[in-house]
């Protein structure tokens, strides 16, 4: 009696401990080539970050050159007025890179907002509605009232709301984002998002696309486990910005990296005129390669004239293999 | 005979009654539609077991050792996400183990930080202080660690086995000393088992295994199933002759399970790359051995030198340091480690209660002696140990 129940726990003892061990193995090897060029052949699966378009909630092919203009009215005066809806959400989870699912807070569903685009001197009217849980508000560069500066006047959650109003100045391009305290944690969560205004005299014809660089701290230690130029890791690089040869390409690119002090552009195989902040029609720099600070933000201009595939990457190598890195291709 | 077997049932009932109750109440608490622990967020957590540097790619054996099923997002090298394959799945319910393959050129003697980050974007890293190739099972890394098992266990075991016409030839009231001296060295290399366990447990095995208590359950157990079974064998033996063979006997058996544990921490110190280390570990076990020799020797001291069975118990006690090092070496476990070190110090301290009963018979416990050679024996003990 003694001796089988001894027997029976130790049986059972090994068992629960042999269980995890018993693995459900299959064992037909498949070949995996990484996004780093390595081959893996296995009988697992491959953990690599190689967005496919299945998963993306968020398309960043769609948001490069995707540039909201309002709805547009003429008022009494001769100016144009351009209105937007605006909602903030704050229950989101996103995928932000497969298999890595984040509590993203977004302007319109997005990380980043939509693209809110003017010309010099129309009125904008931003209406906002806050649907979060939290208390949030939109705060926009650019010259405009204090009442407008969506930093005192905090719009309530569920359902809160607030109309901005201001005159489209100056000429550049411009962030926007939640200035609700504790302020890192609204704007890294992902409430942000690029204003352009374009002057009244358009600049020269151009290829014109967004690039916000940003990142995300997914485990909340204070630093930022991806990063990106607009938000999913690695996907130009998977799928390459297509330009054509000999036509003047456009990028308004805005650093909006939490965490980390500095983010840089480089760009392989040409250089750009930069103009800092867009705000002066003559370029501040002739360069393959800027320095970023948080909010820092500018506009290149640059014409490849050989065709093929070209790499721009944060030169702050360790942001690169973490996800800031794409490709043009050329055509 | 109906009533006989009534009652019967009646027992039988009164016992699985309290289970049945047990159950509904469980799956009252956690079955479906329960929502009386409904609060609180349920954290994932991996434990990266082991890192193994083999041709040119990483091996990373992933363990979940958390409240909830996990499934492994992405693999990165010192903090530089990295593309891999896992085997078989990324989904790890609880408990399950996976391998992570990341195809990495590294570099030897360099350390390394692997990082794992699971689907809710935490990331779990471990570190490497040196890498080192995997040991592939090889006839020379076979006989490369049969040797060192060799120089730290079996020869320090037989050169302390030299001191027996020493001790033969004493006062009983110095055999007694020395005696002692063996019991004194015992109690420090159970201690000393104990501490490796728990480092062990502390270091390479997750909380969720509870690597203290398995220490504590597996040397509790062992010492009474093998003060059981010597008690049986001592007392089965007939003459004075058998029963100081029979005690040394579990003295070698003990010291053999101390060994092969002390073989483990050598081929796990070469396997994990920490070579400096191992050197160190392999000069202070092989001083440390010596006096183990002079253990076994102790209780059969007082007989017929018997040489033949004297080297026979050396072995026992020194050659278990060779399938330790085999064992750290090539299929390094720290559950199955754990184990066997708790089963050394339950054997050692089996063997140290023997020795103490068997003195008892001819004089009290803790006679002048007997104080002094437990003390000495484990001043002894300390200084050796502080050359490893």
């Amino acid at each position: 009696m003694m001796i089988s129940a001894l027997a029976v726990t130790a049986i059972i003892a090994a068992l629960y401990l042999a269980y995890p061990a018993a693995s459900d193995a299959n064992s037909e090897e498949k070949v995996f080539l990484t996004h780093t060029g390595a081959v893996v052949r296995t009988s697992g699966e491959i953990l690599d970050p190689v967005y496919t378009a299945q998963t993306v909630e968020f398309d960043p092919e769609k948001y490069l050159r995707d540039f909201q203009y309002g709805r547009v009215s003429t008022m009494e005066d001769g100016r144009t007025l351009r209105e937007f809806t605006i909602v903030a959400r704050d229950d989101q989870m996103m995928e932000i890179s497969p298999g890595v699912f984040y509590n993203a807070w977004t302007f319109n569903g997005t990380v980043p907002g939509p693209t809110i685009r003017a010309t010099e001197g129309d009125l904008i009217k931003v209406h906002f509605i806050n649907n979060g849980s939290k208390p949030h508000t939109m705060h926009f560069h650019g010259i405009h009232k204090a009442e407008m500066d969506g930093v005192f006047e905090i719009v309530g959650a569920n359902g809160g709301r607030f109309t901005y109003e201001f005159d489209a100045d100056p000429v550049g391009v411009h962030l926007y984002h939640c200035h609700v305290m504790p302020l890192e944690e609204h704007i890294s969560h992902g409430l942000y998002g690029v204003y352009i205004v374009d002057p009244k005299e358009p600049r020269p014809e151009a290829d014109e696309m967004v690039l916000v660089l940003n990142g995300f701290d997914t485990d909340f230690d204070m630093e930022n486990n991806f990063y990106a130029a607009n938000t999913i890791p690695f996907y130009y690089q998977h799928h390459p910005i297509q330009i054509k040869k000999d036509n003047l390409v456009r990028v308004y690119t805005v650093n909006i990296l939490e965490f980390d002090q500095i983010n840089n552009f480089h760009l392989h195989g040409n250089l750009y005129y930069y103009y800092p902040t867009g705000t002066y029609s003559i370029p501040g720099a002739y360069t393959d390669m800027i320095t970023l600070s948080q909010g820092e933000r500018g506009i290149m201009e640059f014409t490849y004239t050989y065709p093929g595939k070209y790499l721009f990457h944060a030169h702050k190598t360790e942001f690169a293999e973490k996800g800031w890195v794409g490709l043009f291709l050329v055509t | 005979m109906e009533s006989e077997k009534t009652s019967r049932v009646k027992v039988v009932a009164s016992g699985i009654i309290p289970l049945v109750l047990l159950g509904a109440m469980i799956f009252y608490i956690f079955g479906p539609g329960s929502d009386l622990l409904d609060f609180g967020t349920p954290l994932p957590n991996i434990t990266i077991e082991r890192i193994d540097f083999v041709g040119s790619e990483i091996h990373v054996t992933v363990r979940n050792t958390g409240p909830i099923d996990v499934s492994i997002a992405q693999a990165d090298v010192n903090d530089r996400i990295q593309p891999a394959a896992i085997e078989p799945d990324r989904f790890l319910a609880r408990f399950e183990a996976a391998k992570v393959r990341i195809p990495y050129s590294w570099n030897e003697a360099e350390p390394y930080e692997i990082g794992l980050t699971v689907n809710d974007g935490t990331r779990f890293a471990s570190s490497v202080e040196a890498a080192a190739p995997a040991l592939k099972p090889s006839i020379e890394l076979v006989s490369y660690f049969a040797i060192i098992g060799t120089y730290v266990g079996i020869i320090p075991v037989l050169i302390g086995l030299l001191w027996f016409p020493f001790i033969a030839k004493m006062s009983q009231a110095k055999y007694t000393f020395f005696l002692a001296v063996t019991v004194g060295l015992l109690i420090f290399l159970g201690i000393d088992t104990i501490e490796e366990a728990l480092e062990i447990s502390s270091e390479r095995l997750s909380g969720a295994f509870n690597g203290q208590l398995l220490v504590a359950t597996v040397t509790i157990t062992s010492f009474l199933a093998l003060y059981y079974v010597s008690e049986k064998m001592i007392s089965r033996a007939t003459s004075h002759l058998s029963k100081s063979i029979a005690i040394s006997l579990m003295v070698a058996v003990g010291i053999g399970l101390h060994n092969f544990g002390e073989g483990l921490a050598i081929g796990a110190a070469i396997g994990l790359g920490e070579v400096a280390l191992s050197t160190f570990l392999i000069i202070g076990f092989t001083i440390h051995n010596t006096t183990e020799g002079l253990a076994i020797a102790a209780p059969m001291a007082k007989q017929r030198l018997m040489i033949g069975r004297l080297a026979a118990l050396g072995m026992i006690a020194g050659a278990p340091a060779i399938f330790g090092a085999w064992f750290g070496g090539f299929v390094y476990s720290p559950y199955a480690a754990i184990i066997f070190l708790g089963v050394g110090a339950g054997a050692i301290f089996q063997v140290a209660a023997a020795i103490l009963n068997w003195t008892r018979k001819d004089q009290k416990t803790f006679s002048a002696p007997m104080v002094a050679g437990i003390a000495v024996g484990m001043i002894v003990m300390y200084v050796t140990s502080i050359l490893t």
